[in-house]
């Protein structure tokens, strides 16, 4: 489904560090939200952050690309570095980094323009293409990225809110995936969907991570341990255990992890 | 018994039913109001209900129909020879209905004794001398005919009191009577009482419809009245507004068109200032203000529109058009000669305008959900691209809406034309001439002596009523576009 010209043979290449947080403190107001949180994140892999709800993982999700500046109370402190750049540094501007890492929503929500316009929005707003043919290109590889291809081609200029809802968070993953960003962050992509459109949604997640490092926030333990070859555990603003999904599953050293996990907490 | 009286021992009628079923329910279940089907005071309310309500609903047709009775009656008496040449049914009434108050204030300064005053056999000398010395308005000479039914007017309406305040109570009474058997503890009181809310409610719904209803009706009958008189062509496109009033003789020019051309170059121009700003502005608040600034801003940015439009007028007259004609007039430009223009008016309405369209505007803009913007921000766009491309596209049939809104009060406005536009009907293209609006002309028109039944009278209600369609469909059409298109993004 994914595009041809990306070698699938990079799936056993050395995976690198991708996103480096350290001592990562958020507060919303006087609420300290996230607090101390350091974490490697890994190219080219899916890594799942579970916990309750109110534990902080969206928050430190919208802090890797800076979503959080749009809310006037929140206040984030630390270091997080992509690719060993700091992105709190003042040089940097939120907006371009945005670009290069993408997000994708809990609820699927296309603007109210055509299916070709949603994805071209983002590739427009950048100049990524020099006419018409390339922006063409540009649109049907997102869409092919995104698995939505042959069920949209005919219709590029239908609505995009005339999709149904799989159909629309696939849109929306298509367009985040636009920008050719180098992260791709998920906000619990799938709690808004049924069963069928989340299975295609996770099938897709698998394929983008031949390309992307996908971080992805989950309630479902059953989908970190699906889709995730990492897996991160938070508790109260804490990051209480980060290691390999299969080993966070099956043998966890941390015992909130496992109360957690045999559904004890939360 | 006066009005007050009547209407107040009504409800003292109602308030005893309400007691009296309350405790005769509470009664027949001895006193344990677990047996009753519905609470006491519901037993009450049903008896206050069926007591109050059709009396006072008989009282008010009664007060509204008794004039039209007695009005026909006295016209019965009044021969078509009293009637002068000059004169008309109508005129005569009012003469009679003038001396009927005559003989009331008569009566009341005790010229006349109450039986002087109501005898048809009275000595007419001694009696129209009263009217005359009480100090009552009379406009000729009081005929006897016309006194003879004055004499009748007064007795019916005595009548016709007496009458309406015994027929009330009765009904009061009986319907205390029939709320009371009605109550037993089986009875269902609290339904009924239900139906009973539900009745108000409904009849003030159909109140404000009706009223409307009321007011298109008189304009329609007065229209059709007035193209009785004038030809219907010459008013649609007659391209000259010169009435000449009663009096002076001479037939006029009833042209709408200078006048429609007035109102729609005014409102453009209100709109073309109206419109930017306060879509702007809306855009500023909603998106880029602090929530602290907004918290201040919007409520000032709405006193605007609290203003009575009498003072923007004055603000029209005094301060904009001195400005303008500082600029544009002799001793500037030379293209205005008056500070009365389109450009005046234009100015100040737009400035009227501009809470309507921000405000409304402001709320759409914010009505646009929240993960709209996050999708576009997590693309890496910025804020002004956001606004450009997602959220002004997913706002605007609402915008558009409220700009039509904005555009059907400016057409409606009267004041700021009178005071900031002239009195000049012409058809111009030059915004710093003097103009008028159909409204401004309406007030003209109606106001001063003039007779009802001439066609320059008249066509302020032919003017009335074009001006209503127009902004009806102006409405129909904004409420038209808001539906259709606000589901997209819910």
């Amino acid at each position: 489904m994914y595009d041809a010209t990306y070698d699938t043979t990079q799936e056993t290449a050395v995976t690198d560090v991708k996103i480096k947080a350290k001592d990562v403190q958020v507060y919303y107001a006087d609420n300290h939200a996230i607090k101390d949180v350091s974490v490697e994140i890994e190219d080219k892999t899916v890594t799942a952050f579970i916990g309750p709800s109110g534990c902080g993982k969206s928050t430190f999700l919208r802090c890797i690309n800076r979503m959080n500046d749009t809310i006037d109370i929140c206040r984030v402190e630390g270091d997080i570095l992509i690719d060993g750049d700091d992105i709190y540094d003042k040089r940097v501007d939120p907006v371009q980094l945005r670009a290069k890492v993408g997000m994708v929503f809990q609820k699927p929500n296309p603007f109210p323009k055509s299916i070709y316009d949603n994805i071209a929005y983002g590739p427009r707003i950048h100049g990524m293409a020099r006419n018409k043919a390339e922006l063409d290109e540009i649109v049907e590889r997102a869409l092919r990225r995104g698995a939505i291809w042959d069920e949209v081609k005919d219709r590029l200029q239908a609505p995009g809110t005339g999709l149904s809802g799989g159909q629309q968070q696939r849109l929306c993953i298509a367009r985040a995936v636009a920008t050719e960003p180098e992260v791709l962050l998920m906000d619990e992509p799938c709690s808004a969907l049924d069963p069928i459109a989340t299975a295609q949604v996770e099938e897709l997640i698998d394929e983008l991570r031949q390309n992307y490092a996908v971080v992805i926030v989950t309630h479902s333990m059953q989908q970190a341990a699906r889709v995730s070859q990492k897996t991160a555990f938070f508790h109260l603003g804490h990051l209480v255990e980060y290691d390999d999904t299969s080993k966070i599953f099956t043998n966890p050293e941390d015992s909130r992890t496992e109360s957690y996990i045999t559904g004890r907490i939360g | 018994m006066t009005l007050l009286w009547l209407f107040l021992i009504t409800l003292a009628i109602a308030a005893g039913a309400f007691v009296l079923a309350r405790s005769r329910v509470l009664a027949q279940s001895g006193q344990d109001r677990r047996k009753l089907h519905s609470l006491p005071v519901y037993y009450g309310s049903n008896a206050a209900m069926k007591s109050a309500i059709p009396a006072l609903l008989v009282l008010v047709i009664w007060l509204i129909a008794q004039p039209f009775v007695v009005n026909n009656a006295v016209s019965g008496m009044i021969s078509d020879s009293a009637i002068a040449d000059n004169s008309s049914r109508g005129l005569v009434l009012a003469e009679v209905r003038r001396a009927a108050d005559g003989l009331d204030l008569a009566v009341a300064s005790g010229a006349l004794t109450a039986d002087q005053a109501t005898d048809p056999q009275s000595d007419f000398e001694t009696v129209t001398s009263a009217i005359e010395e009480s100090g009552a308005i009379l406009t000729s000479q009081i005929t006897e005919p016309v006194l003879r039914a004055a004499q009748a007017f007064r007795a019916m309406t005595a009548t016709g009191k007496r009458l309406m305040a015994g027929v009330v109570l009765l009904i009061a009474a009986l319907g205390a009577l029939w709320g009371l058997r009605e109550t037993s503890p089986e009875f269902r009181a609290r339904n009924v009482v239900e139906q009973g809310v539900r009745a108000l409610l409904i009849a003030a719904a159909s109140i404000a419809i009706l009223t409307t209803l009321g007011i298109v009706l008189s304009l329609v009958f007065n229209t059709i009245e007035f193209f009785r008189l004038y030809p219907a062509s010459e008013f649609f496109f007659g391209t000259n507004w010169a009435p000449s009033f009663s009096g002076r003789g001479g037939a006029s020019d009833l042209g709408i068109l200078p006048l429609l051309w007035g109102t729609f170059y005014i409102s453009i121009v209100a709109l073309i200032v109206a419109v930017p700003i306060g879509l702007f502005a809306a855009i500023y608040l909603s998106e880029y203000a602090s929530p602290r600034l907004r918290a201040i801003a919007k409520p000032m940015l709405e006193v605007l529109a609290g203003i009575p439009t009498i003072v923007y007028g004055l603000f029209a007259l005094l301060t904009v058009g001195p400005l303008l004609v500082s600029v544009f007039g002799d001793e500037g430009l030379g293209w205005m000669q008056a500070g009365t223009a389109v450009m005046t008016a234009g100015l100040v309405m737009g400035i009227m305008l501009i809470p309507f369209v921000s405000s409304l505007s402001d709320d759409i803009i914010n009505a646009v959900p929240q993960s709209m913007r996050d999708g576009s921000y997590g693309l890496g766009a910025t804020q002004s691209e956001t606004i450009r491309q997602v959220v002004l596209p997913a706002a605007l049939p609402g915008i558009v809406g409220a700009i039509l809104l904005a555009a059907s009060r400016a057409i409606g406005e009267t004041m700021i034309v009178v005071l900031g536009a002239g009195a000049a009907a012409r058809l111009s293209l030059n915004p710093f001439d003097a103009m008028t609006t159909v409204t401004a002309k309406i007030v003209s028109q109606l106001t001063g002596d003039s007779d009802f039944a001439s066609p320059e009278a008249l066509v302020a209600f032919a003017l009335g009523m074009t001006l209503f369609v127009i902004t009806l469909g102006l409405n129909v059409f904004a409420l038209y576009i808001v539906r259709t298109y606000r589901e997209q993004y819910e």
